[in-house]
């Protein structure tokens, strides 16, 4: 649960993310995915309750959940006067890994996501698409059990988004578990294995993703479940 | 319009009050404090325009060259420029330019320092008024006004100019020769105080007043006491003087502005590609250093690269060199040395300033990562190990500088001997105050704006910088009095003893504050992370 002032942003979430699960976290502007999945990693600290990661309280025990955990939040600078290179091999250092396997891991990365040619370009004056890409490199250096990706596709060009899910695909073919928050929701349809509705602070719909969607497309699930308005054609007529 | 601009900057600024009890007291104490100061000029204004004394007739010259100068100063090497109103904002409307440009200086008007001014000089006017009459007080009155307008101009147009030369790398060493060149300045003013004050006589105090009366600095003050004497070739002059550089500086301000306007869309040249470096990525992120191959020495090295990349910490770096370098200067060539030198006491005293004011760079050191630092809080970094590395680099950077005011005090002052005693008195004060500001680091962070302009921070931030720097400035050299008393009061042997005495003192001060503000910082991370978040 989490509170700003007086607006509960996030009202008794009880969220399980079953391993080896493609967790798909929707809802609409402000339905509080942020707020959740940052006190879920550490970012934010919660009024009440808490958070397990792999059995490890991220709260009591943060060292060790932490470790566990790859964390690519939204709307969050990087340390982005540092290039390319230099940041991942920051960040690979941060996570005590060795020199050789950084020098590894960051050569594969930046190639499999097309940011070698801009290792060398400072990362201040990357556009967006390639921000979230550099991002989502950080996050999985130390080969994590965890991702917690918050919005991973906002921003991001077509052909870098098909990179991004073939990764995320191949990850948790290979026994990792992903959650991430979106409103892209053909994305979700077609990679999640399991999704949860959030509207106004609260888990409205979890379960598979067949369970949730129904018979129905996922879209039309979603609105119903969150209570959107449809168009009635007479609004906006000076348009 | 310009009535506009002014409701959006007082709604800005009433809506950054919303819920923030801390901000709002910052504010009111800021306000009581520039009220008093106001006041204090309003009255020793007034009693040089009415008390008919030949000393405090000099005062609006002087005084108004002062704060003229302090206009232009303050924001370049201490209190950066309230962007409540950031011309980019306004990029996308269609405001012709001289409406913006007008509308722009209105909302810099509205401000405790702006009001300030106006509440000192005021007593120029008032005092017109009294002894020459409703014409001489609307001469005073229209100077006063003209001058107001005049500094906050001044400000913004130098701040912006400047902005624009940080901002681009090439630039960034003419940049910081200018604003060496600019603190210099105050050398100057302080000698005429200084000769002033060593009675050198009236003549002379007279004729610097009457060569300041004609810069633009001091004339909008001088002309309230040229219609008292009739003298109205001399207010037509002066007022004509103020209103073209007035024009020149807008001309300036406006170039500049069109600049900041597409600023950040345009920008980005400047770092480009560089040049090809070989090697596998850990070589080539630590290049030639050979600091540890692990999570601090990646810390260490990612700060040193941030001290001087980031235009916001590459200014603090050279105001620290500039200001470090010209103390010792102006106080033992100025005139204030005279034939005598300072006591050494007061010597060791103004060392332990400088060692004070080396670690005060430090104390927003997270407010420089911004939501950046979310990246330590990811990765659960022990708060030790984080300031150990943090306080290292920032060492590595600005102990030379320190190293070289005292080198150069040493020699300006011509005794060998004094030697352990001017080094170690700093070095202490140094970790004393490293130890405090990084406490300060962790306990009162805020958020600085995301804009380009490294001068700039948020409302209300200057006072909360100014307090909690304070806070630092005070605690740090109390801490570190046990070795100035040894150095100045201990006799010769005393004195030898300060350097191992100082050093050992300074470094057990600032691995302690280290470890202790580490422990807060580890509970505090999530704490820290939203408070130097900026809020959209």
């Amino acid at each position: 649960m989490k509170k700003f002032d007086t607006k509960l942003a996030v009202d008794g979430v009880d969220l399980a993310v079953p391993a080896g699960s493609f967790f798909g976290l929707l809802g609409p502007n402000g339905a509080g995915k942020t707020t959740t999945l940052s006190m879920a990693v550490g970012l934010l600290r919660p009024d009440a309750g808490r958070a397990l990661v792999l059995g490890h309280d991220v709260w009591a025990d943060p060292v060790r959940a932490k470790a566990l955990v790859g964390v690519m939040p939204d709307g969050v600078r990087l340390f982005d006067r540092l290039d390319g290179t230099e940041l991942l091999t920051y960040h690979g250092l941060l996570r005590g890994l060795a020199p050789d396997v950084i020098d590894q891991r960051v050569t594969e990365l930046l190639d499999v996501l097309a940011l070698a040619d801009a290792g060398r370009t400072l990362v201040i004056d990357y556009s967006a698409g390639m921000k979230k890409k550099i991002a989502l490199a950080c996050a999985l250096l130390h080969a994590p059990r965890l991702l917690v990706l918050d919005e991973p596709f906002e921003a991001v060009d077509p052909v870098s988004g098909a990179t991004i899910r073939d990764i995320l695909t191949r990850y948790v073919a290979g026994g990792g578990t992903v959650i991430f928050s979106s409103h892209v929701l053909e994305v979700v349809e077609r990679l999640c294995s399991h999704v949860a509705v959030m509207a106004a602070g609260r888990i409205r719909t979890v379960g598979t993703l067949d369970e949730v969607r129904g018979e129905r497309t996922l879209e039309e699930a979603f609105v119903e479940i969150v209570g959107g308005r449809t168009a009635t054609g007479s609004e906006l007529s000076w348009l | 319009m310009a009535l506009t601009f002014a409701k959006l900057k007082l709604r800005t600024l009433r809506n950054g009050f919303r819920g923030r009890p801390a901000k709002i007291l910052m504010f009111v104490l800021g306000l009581l404090g520039a009220l008093f100061y106001g006041a204090l000029a309003f009255l020793l204004f007034l009693a040089a325009m009415t008390a008919g004394h030949d000393g405090l007739a000099l005062a609006p010259a002087y005084g108004g060259t002062l704060l003229a100068l302090a206009w232009l100063l303050m924001p370049l090497v201490w209190f950066g420029v309230d962007e409540t109103l950031d011309p980019a904002r306004f990029a996308l409307l269609p405001i012709p330019k001289l409406v913006l440009l007008r509308g722009l200086l209105v909302g810099a008007l509205i401000g405790v320092p702006a009001a300030a001014t106006l509440l000192a000089t005021s007593g120029l006017a008032v005092g017109a008024a009294i002894e020459g009459g409703p014409a001489a007080g609307a001469v005073g009155a229209v100077g006063v006004l003209l001058g107001l307008v005049l500094c906050v101009l001044m400000s913004r147009a130098v701040t912006s100019g400047f902005a624009r030369a940080l901002r681009a790398r090439r630039t960034r060493d003419l940049a910081a020769v200018v604003l060496a060149v600019l603190a210099a300045s105050l050398g100057p003013i302080q000698y005429a105080i200084n000769s002033g004050a060593q009675s050198v006589g009236m003549d002379r105090l007279e004729s610097i007043a009457r060569v300041l009366g004609w810069t633009p600095f001091g004339a909008p003050y001088v002309v309230g006491q040229d219609a008292v004497a009739g003298d109205w070739a001399a207010v037509a002059g002066r007022l004509a003087l103020t209103a073209a550089v007035i024009v020149l500086l807008a001309w300036w301000w406006s170039t500049s502005l069109e600049s900041a306007m597409v600023g950040s869309a345009g920008d980005g040249g400047g770092s480009g590609t560089g040049p090809a470096r070989a090697g596998s990525p850990t070589a080539r992120f630590f290049r030639r250093s050979r600091a540890p191959r692990t999570a601090y020495g990646a810390m260490l090295v990612r700060e040193l690269r941030y001290w001087l990349r980031d235009a916001r910490r590459r200014a603090s770096l050279i105001t620290f060199a500039v200001v470090g370098i010209f103390l010792p200067v102006m106080l033992n060539v100025g005139p204030a040395a005279g034939d005598k030198q300072l006591p050494m006491a007061v010597q060791l005293l103004t060392m332990v300033g400088v060692g004070t004011l080396a670690s005060v760079g430090i104390a927003n050191q997270f407010g420089y990562d911004g939501s950046a630092y979310a990246a330590q809080v990811v990765a659960g970094i022990p708060g030790r190990l984080e300031l150990r590395a943090r306080a290292m680099a920032y060492s590595w950077l600005v102990l030379p500088v320190l190293l070289s005011v005292v080198a150069l005090t040493v020699v300006l002052r011509g005794h060998p001997a004094e030697l352990p005693a001017v080094l170690g008195v700093p070095l202490a004060a140094y970790g004393t105050g490293l130890a405090c500001c990084l406490h300060l680091s962790v306990w009162g962070a805020y958020a600085l704006p995301e804009t380009q302009n490294p001068f700039a921070i948020n409302t209300g931030t200057g006072v909360a910088k100014s307090l909690l720097a304070m806070a630092a400035m005070i605690a740090g050299p109390v801490l570190a009095a046990p070795v100035f008393l040894l150095a100045a009061f201990g006799g010769p042997v005393g004195s030898a003893l300060a350097l191992p005495v100082g050093l050992a003192y300074g470094l057990g001060a600032a691995w302690l504050g280290a470890l202790t503000a580490g422990d807060a910082l580890d509970r505090r991370q999530p704490e820290l992370l939203a408070m130097v978040t900026p809020k959209r």
